[in-house]
């Protein structure tokens, strides 16, 4: 009996599950410098709440443009010398609650769980101020890659940010060493990498999530052990402590932070489910052809006799449904031969 | 040592058509891998340079007979689910065939036969409403010289002057065999799909009364109708190798017969009671002194054994 189909059975279909990485460099001139004067770029977007901005590839107007990451800042209502009556304290404690409801969730007294330095919640150190770095989806696809984060600040003074070494922090180790204690997914602690290799943490890395909250209260800044206390970090020579304050909005903190970034490097992941079906064209299969040029006058072509071994020439593998619908479609390199002689077996991937 | 060939199983990667995503996206569970179906769209078996050949047998032996075929650029796959895979290749245990049967329109037939005269050559008629009947099929009752060739009465249940479509399948060669010389029974059509644009028509059968059902509407309102031979006789008879039992048929085939698919197409009521999608989609033509608003298709039968496919041009026609 002459047929066309052939059913797949639950021993020609399988599933795999594959991870993807991308290397995703962010240099410091695409994030300040490079589309106008600092300050008022043109892929730079500030809003008028004030809440955090937003960096982009190109000037936003444009629709090339792509979304890189977002920049803001926010302390926690526990952290010393806030002063409620500062313009911008509400914007930045909530901001900080925002980000710490999402990611750290709640204690067992149901009160907002500050972010902890070293990821052990049972005590230590917190992180009650923070600058927040909120990458896109568009970069971060699934996850960021862990132990593939870093991000180095310049040290120098305002004008000359990249004079001197660079200070870089980054997850050093997490593949192998990582928190899973967060209602949004695992996390990484943020290490001092170079100049010196230190085991102080400076701040998380949120990998499902795109997040880096680096801690303000650290080394950060790059000024040894005071760090923010001492080193100009803005154009009004303001000290990085000083900018986290109520009194200055976050958007002069953001392009204080901004004007120190010197390089972005981080590694995404996209997770690929895949389903493959096994096509099996048994020897005694898929030998003849409906192709109009198949047969001249009922005639086959490529045979001249009819003891000839009939022969077909396989370019397209179609997958189908019970009622008889293309739902997918696969195309060979090049045309296939199939005849008698021959059984073939096509390994036809679907990816979700 | 040399390496053995590790070449016999390829990956692939598929990508789905636009019905998948619309499935996928319905979330119903009609989105269902079932079955597979190998194509060879691109190749011209024209080019098999054996004795069969035009030019005659490739001077360098059998090995080179499908030199120019295996050498065939293949396209990227197209997300249109229609636009793909239009010939399929064909699973027959036997290997000794030297004839393949083939779907065959039939204009032989008094009432099959397609339009042969400008400005409808080769084209199949259909009247989407009752003016248009009588101004290309006369009133209920004329005789059927009066009509206008390939005009099928798409309003009204089909008057007696309504034309067909007709296709006949059989293996298409006296070389085969005689029309009374048995057709093999593996390659005997039993299933015909057919497929037709859902806004401008639907299938019946020759008598008008009986519409067939549609299995299934796609996103380009495709819409497809899976007709078998023991359950719609109505469609689908077996043509008689005993030539007593086969008079009137006037099979289109010369050799051993199949069978034989006959409709009629039902006009839309879309088509019958605006003219949106004529001044959408379609033109103006004049036949005799008539002007006649007109929107060309295409009907597409495939057997859903042997594979074969004929497409058909169809015009609707309303009458201005």
């Amino acid at each position: 009996m002459a047929t066309v189909y052939k059913t797949l059975t639950n021993n020609d279909v399988t599933s795999t599950r594959t991870l993807l990485h991308e290397a995703i460099p962010i240099t410091g001139t695409i994030v300040s410098g490079t589309y106008g004067d600092f300050g008022s770029e043109g892929n730079v977007k500030d809003f008028s709440h004030e809440m955090f901005q937003s960096v982009y590839d190109y000037p936003y107007l444009s629709s090339s443009a792509n979304h890189i990451f977002d920049i803001a800042v926010g302390y926690a209502t526990s952290a010393l010398g806030n002063n409620m009556s500062d313009t911008y304290h509400n914007k930045k404690v909530n901001v900080y609650n925002q980000m710490a409801q999402v990611l750290m969730g709640y204690d067992h007294t149901g009160s907002i769980r500050e972010f902890d330095q070293d990821g052990d919640l049972t005590g230590g150190s917190k992180i009650t101020g923070s600058v927040f770095l909120n990458f896109s989806r568009l970069l971060v696809k699934d996850e960021i890659k862990k132990g593939s984060f870093s991000i180095t600040f310049g040290t120098g003074t305002y004008a000359d940010a990249f004079n001197g070494v660079g200070y870089k922090v980054g997850d050093t180790n997490a593949a192998t060493a990582y928190k899973v204690n967060s209602p949004a997914g695992e996390y990484g602690i943020l290490y001092e990498q170079s100049p010196s290799t230190n085991t102080v943490p400076i701040g998380l890395i949120f990998y499902q999530a795109g997040i880096a909250v680096l801690n303000y209260t650290d080394r950060l800044t790059g000024s040894a052990d005071a760090a923010g206390t001492d080193t100009p970090f803005d154009v009004d020579s303001e000290t990085a402590m000083g900018l986290l304050t109520g009194s200055y909005s976050p958007k002069a903190s953001a392009n204080a932070w901004r004007n120190r970034i010197q390089n972005i490097s981080f590694n995404n992941t996209v997770e690929l489910n895949s389903a493959v079906y096994f096509c099996r064209a048994n020897h005694n299969e898929f030998n003849y052809s409906a192709n109009p040029t198949y047969i001249s006058g009922s005639k086959i072509r490529v045979k001249e006799n009819p003891d000839d071994a009939p022969t077909s020439y396989i370019t397209t593998v179609g997958l189908y449904s019970s009622d008889n619908e293309l739902l997918a479609v696969a195309k060979l390199s090049e045309p296939l031969k199939k005849d008698p002689t021959n059984e073939v077996t096509l390994r036809v991937r679907l990816d979700y | 040592m040399a390496f053995l060939d590790n070449s016999g199983d390829i990956i692939l990667d598929a990508v789905l058509t636009d019905t998948g995503r619309m499935r996928l996206a319905r979330g119903d569970g009609s989105f269902r891998i079932a079955k597979f179906a190998l194509g060879d769209d691109e190749i011209d078996y024209s080019q098999y340079q054996n004795t069969n050949y035009v030019d005659g047998a490739h001077a360098s032996g059998s090995a080179y007979y499908d030199l120019e075929i295996v050498q065939t650029p293949v396209l990227e796959a197209f997300t249109n689910n229609t636009s793909n895979l239009k010939s399929k290749l064909i699973s027959i245990s036997r290997t000794n065939i030297q004839y393949l049967p083939e779907l065959v329109l039939n204009t032989i037939h008094p009432d099959g036969k397609i339009n042969t005269s400008s400005p409808n050559q080769n084209t199949f008629l259909v009247a989407v409403n009752n003016d248009t009947e009588v101004a290309l099929l006369g009133a209920d009752g004329e005789l059927k010289n009066a009509r206008i060739q390939s005009a099928m009465a798409g309003s009204s249940v089909s008057t007696e002057s309504s034309f067909r479509i007709i296709l006949d399948q059989g293996i298409n060669s006296n070389e085969a065999g005689s029309n009374s010389t048995p057709i093999p029974g593996d390659l005997i059509e039993t299933q015909y799909i057919i497929e037709i644009d859902d806004r401008f028509g639907s299938v019946v059968d020759t008598s008008g009364q009986i519409s067939a059902a549609a299995s299934f509407i796609d996103d380009d309102n495709i819409a497809s109708y899976f007709l078998t031979l023991n359950t719609d006789k109505k469609f689908i008879e077996r043509i008689p190798p005993v030539p007593a039992e086969r008079t009137g048929m006037y099979p289109a085939i010369s050799g051993p017969l199949g069978t034989r698919l006959q409709f009629s197409i039902r006009a839309s009521l879309d088509l019958s009671s605006n003219n949106y999608l004529f001044t959408r989609l379609g033109g103006t033509i004049t036949i005799g002194s008539t002007s006649f608003n007109n929107i060309d298709a295409t009907v597409r039968v495939t057997g859903g054994k042997t594979g074969y496919r004929l497409d058909i041009p169809v015009r609707f026609l309303k009458k201005a």
